[in-house]
């Protein structure tokens, strides 16, 4: 089946500001028009780092927020590729293809519960910002990581008013002393009609097997946005091959950038993606 | 190289190019992702994602690694089978401007002559581009590196097509004007080079390779000298035309290819960073 890429573009968009949250934590602001009005929450942009060859290929990050003609984006400088868009001026070009991907099923009515660990914050305020858009008020969101400094600001989740946030530290700097996982018993006794997740792929397994172990009855709406190393972004490489299960319970390959980034995690063959071997990040 | 560079193209059989670019195989996939990106009906050529007998899965991920100026991939001619390609996809192609080439892929001559044999009646595939070059499956390289099979090949399909037979060469050789060659004296129309050059990444805090199979196939601006020298030699060695592939990001590093003796060119990995890098190789030309 062909990706539906009706909405994806090219633009040359302009750098705002990259600030640093701390803990290495950065949120690149670009005026970028178009993605800006098309991006729909968990949908990725492809920006380029840098004007050269190497670096060559796109870095795809969650479109983490909108607001009027910008975009906001979270990540860590952690490769060359991001090193590059970290040392981003203001007034200094940035080049987005996007929005790419399929983002989450939005909800109509709560409890909603959303799950981040790490840089898996980056997609949630753009879809709580559309979940409050349709009346729903009773989000949590469960953030967890592997230290204080390194917690994506609960202030920063929805603006202007903050959602009920509980925090996971796996070092207890900071909230729970432990991980983000062990949060999910007490959101779940709220009975959500949606949970939603984003973080490392181990992590989201642990999620779902969380889920599955608690015997809790699962929520109707259950998605991740998974990752993989990517080629092209939009569904022609064939290079971000994820494990999923079909219809019929078998595993099959699904993209990352086309049939995903958010999965049903039903659909997810997460015995397989714990098979696989550690992200290569350059 | 002619005075008009970006004029139409004769391959031979009745295919005409209406200019010389085209969109390389295994960086477009069949076009209907590029055709809601771009302008695709611009470009002259696409030549299709390597298709084979039977639907494949493909490899295990990671898939692809980017190195310096380039990515290595080992995506394993995932592809859903001639068959879909027949009946689910060339109707799609129906009123294409694009010259649409589709890249088939086989383990043997029967493989090879069977997905032509599918193909022929079809009046949306101008052309078939023979993959004897894959480096990413078992044997994808048997016919590539065997002046001998590679004619066994050419010569068996040859005889079940009236389209136009364009050979996709390796770079993996010791002496690949001889396999260019010995495909010519086959009965091929033309021939294109270069595919991907075999590379390796070592994930450094591991020691594994990054790719699971270990190596995979090199392509970006990193091989376009590689790909130019092998395509020189290519030029010097056949009479029939020869499309210059490898690391093409502009006007420039096409118009090299030309230089050398190319009669056309296909834009590969570029098109992932700018899908309209194709269009823009086109107009640089034209400029």
């Amino acid at each position: 089946m062909t990706a539906d890429l009706s909405r994806a573009a090219r633009e040359t968009g302009e750098v705002l500001v990259v600030e640093r949250l701390g803990g290495g934590l950065l949120e690149l602001v670009a005026r970028l028009p178009h993605l800006a009005a098309t991006a729909l929450p968990g949908t990725f942009a492809q920006l380029r780092c840098g004007q050269g060859t190497t670096p060559l290929l796109r870095r795809p990050f969650s479109v983490a927020w909108t607001q009027d003609d910008t975009c906001g984006f979270v990540f860590e400088a952690v490769g060359a590729g991001t090193r590059l868009l970290s040392e981003l001026q203001p007034g200094d070009p940035l080049d987005s293809l996007g929005p790419l991907g399929h983002g989450f099923s939005v909800v109509d009515a709560g409890p909603v519960v959303c799950v981040s660990g790490g840089l898996g914050c980056a997609p949630f305020p753009l879809l709580i910002n559309e979940l409050r858009r349709r009346g729903v008020e009773d989000i949590f969101v469960l953030n967890g990581a592997r230290t204080a400094t390194r917690l994506y600001p609960a202030s920063r989740f929805a603006r202007p008013a903050v959602p009920v946030v509980a925090e996971a530290t796996d070092d207890g700097t900071r909230g729970h002393h432990g991980f983000v996982t062990d949060l999910l018993g007490q959101a779940l006794s709220s009975h959500p009609s949606a949970l939603y997740a984003c973080g490392p792929n181990a992590m989201l397994g642990a999620v779902m097997r969380t889920l599955v172990d608690s015997g809790a009855e699962l929520p109707p709406t259950l998605e991740a946005s998974l990752e993989a190393p990517m080629g092209c972004g939009f569904g022609t490489c064939l290079g971000c091959a994820l494990p999923a299960l079909d219809e019929a319970g078998s595993s099959v390959w699904r993209l990352c950038c086309t049939d995903g980034p958010v999965m049903a995690m039903r659909d997810v063959d997460w015995e397989g993606i714990g098979a696989l071997p550690g992200a290569d990040v350059a | 190289m002619s005075e008009n560079a970006s004029g139409a193209v004769d391959l031979g059989r009745g295919l005409i190019l209406p200019n010389p670019v085209g969109l390389a195989s295994g960086t477009a996939g069949y076009g209907f992702e590029l055709d809601q990106l771009i302008d695709i009906n611009r470009v002259g050529a696409l030549y299709t994602k390597g298709t084979t007998v039977r639907a494949r899965e493909g490899n295990p991920p990671p898939r692809v690694a980017e190195t310096g100026g380039g990515m290595l991939n080992s995506i394993g001619l995932q592809n859903p089978g001639v068959d879909a390609v027949a009946a689910e996809y060339a109707p799609r192609w129906k009123g294409w401007a694009i010259q649409v080439i589709v890249n088939i892929a086989g383990g043997s001559v029967e493989e090879y002559v069977h997905c032509t044999t599918v193909l022929e009646p079809i009046d949306e595939v101008a052309g078939i581009e023979l993959n004897i070059s894959c480096p990413n499956i078992a044997r994808g390289l048997d016919f590539g590196r065997d002046p001998v099979a590679a004619a066994r090949l050419v010569a068996a399909v040859r005889a079940v097509t009236e389209r136009c037979v364009i050979v996709k060469l390796s770079p993996n050789v010791t002496d690949i004007a001889a396999v260019a060659r010995a495909v010519e004296d086959a009965g091929a129309d033309a021939v294109s080079a270069v595919n991907t050059y075999i590379g390796r990444k070592i994930h450094r805090a591991s020691g594994r390779s990054v790719l699971p199979l270990g190596n995979g196939g090199l392509s970006g601006p990193a091989i376009q000298p590689l790909a130019l020298a092998a395509v020189a030699a290519v030029c010097e060695a056949v009479d029939i035309p020869v499309i210059g592939v490898g690391g093409i990001v502009d006007a420039a590093s096409a118009r090299d290819f030309l230089i050398v003796g190319a009669s056309a060119v296909q834009v590969g990995t570029a098109t992932f960073v700018n899908p309209e890098t194709a269009l823009q190789v086109l107009d640089g030309l034209r400029g």
